[in-house]
């Protein structure tokens, strides 16, 4: 169950904030999107989030979030339990100009991490997180990413096998429309479980779709081609 | 997991190929891969889909939980230049094995498709829960699958001395290759 809350902050790039309501088991949690760099001072990180003998979460302090959401284009969604403790977020960018994925410049958009709470899975926080998120004209324009790697993976906290915790993601973002690309970028290329996902916003023209899979390659070159598949 | 296909590859030369599952409709374009794979090839395959009406039979009877065969498609032309197949047993003391065999026309053998084909089958296991992926190959005629499976972390476990023999009646080894996709959580 959630209800919202809010929709009415408009940040510097224009996102608008919104609240919501998720109730669980553990009782009520309140997810909110586009958290401004003045949103993080009084919260406090939830002791599931942190580092661990065979996991270390990707944020572990405050002034992580803060940077990101300084960012152009940076956005960050938290879930947290009252008062102030944050138990999942989401972050998101555009590519780091030292990454492949910059050369398409805005029209890149990566969803660079989602993590919950040791203390608080098996709630559906990490959907409801990427539902807040995504539900924004914004990605209409935008080819959205992720990147898998397996490293990063909490295997010990999850039980699962590197194999397993892919199937997850999967599950977990192909209802919002993304889907498994391939990619010789060395990093995904990595590891076999390793796995990029996309979405494809309906603004999206074929050409910058086409662009976007020579450069899943690295080719530049990009000769004439009919097709809009990605 | 197969509605995230058709994949799209581009190969070093700018071909854009598109890996997706065999459907009825590709007999014909099957037909005229098979019929392009060299003659001494042709003689080790295990189901012989050079025949028409073996292929036709097969064709009819898809059933992508016992094979799961994906097709290399140019995505210009339409033409099949590779085909990867992975069998399944149901059988509960073999379930978590697949046998893999993948055949690549020679002409796109040197771009890397094989290894294209051979990662979507990796993947394809791990999501099927499938542990153990066993491919075998005849020495000195299929080197250039051996190296694409050993760059994706096949290992040779096993070699049949003198197991096969080819059109002129000589005796060939057969590898046997195996990749294992560990079920437990671990560190890296």
């Amino acid at each position: 169950m959630e209800r919202l809350l809010t929709s009415s902050i408009h940040d510097k790039d224009g996102f608008v904030q919104k609240k919501v309501v998720h109730e669980t088991e553990k009782g009520n949690l309140i997810i909110c999107s586009n958290c401004q760099p003045d949103f993080f001072h009084d919260l406090v990180m939830d002791a599931g989030l942190g580092k661990f003998s065979h996991y270390s979460s990707i944020i572990q302090k405050l002034e992580s979030f803060q940077k990101i959401a300084r960012r152009e284009g940076g956005r960050i969604t938290l879930a947290l339990v009252e008062p102030n403790i944050i138990v999942g977020y989401n972050t998101c960018w555009y590519p780091a100009p030292d990454e492949r994925w910059s050369a398409l410049g805005t029209l890149m958009y990566e969803l660079a991490a989602v993590e919950v709470s040791r203390h608080y899975r098996g709630l559906h926080i990490a959907r409801r997180i990427l539902e807040l998120t995504l539900d924004d004209d914004f990605f209409e324009d935008k080819i959205a990413y992720i990147n898998g790697y397996s490293w990063h993976w909490d295997l010990e906290g999850s039980g699962l096998s590197a194999a397993q915790y892919r199937q997850m993601m999967m599950r977990l973002y192909s209802p919002f429309g993304f889907r498994e690309v391939y990619t010789n970028e060395p990093n995904i290329a990595l590891r076999d479980e390793n796995i990029m996902m996309i979405r494809v916003g309906s603004r999206v023209s074929p050409d910058d779709q086409r662009r976007f899979r020579y450069l899943r390659f690295g080719i530049k070159q990009q000769p004439q081609c009919n097709s809009a598949t990605v | 997991m197969l509605k995230d296909y058709p994949k799209a590859i581009v190969t070093q030369d700018g071909t854009s190929v598109l890996l997706r599952p065999v459907t009825r409709s590709d007999e014909e374009a099957l037909k005229k891969f098979f019929s392009l794979i060299p003659d001494a090839e042709k003689w080790f395959l295990i189901e012989k889909f050079t025949d028409s009406e073996l292929l036709h039979e097969w064709i009819e009877q898809l059933n992508y939980d016992r094979v799961l065969p994906i097709v290399a498609v140019v995505e210009d032309s339409g033409e099949i230049i590779g085909n990867v197949r992975l069998y399944r047993s149901s059988s509960p003391s073999v379930k978590h094995v697949a046998h893999m065999r993948v055949t690549v026309l020679p002409a796109y053998r040197h771009l890397k498709v094989g290894g294209w084909m051979i990662l979507d089958s990796v993947k394809q296991a791990m999501d099927l829960g499938i542990e153990k992926i066993i491919a075998e190959m005849v020495e000195g005629l299929e080197d250039p699958a051996v190296n694409a499976a050993l760059k994706l972390g096949f290992r040779q476990e096993g070699l049949l001395p003198n197991y096969v023999k080819d059109r002129r009646g000589r005796l060939r080894n057969l590898i046997i290759m195996v990749k294992n996709l560990p079920r437990e959580w671990s560190d890296f």
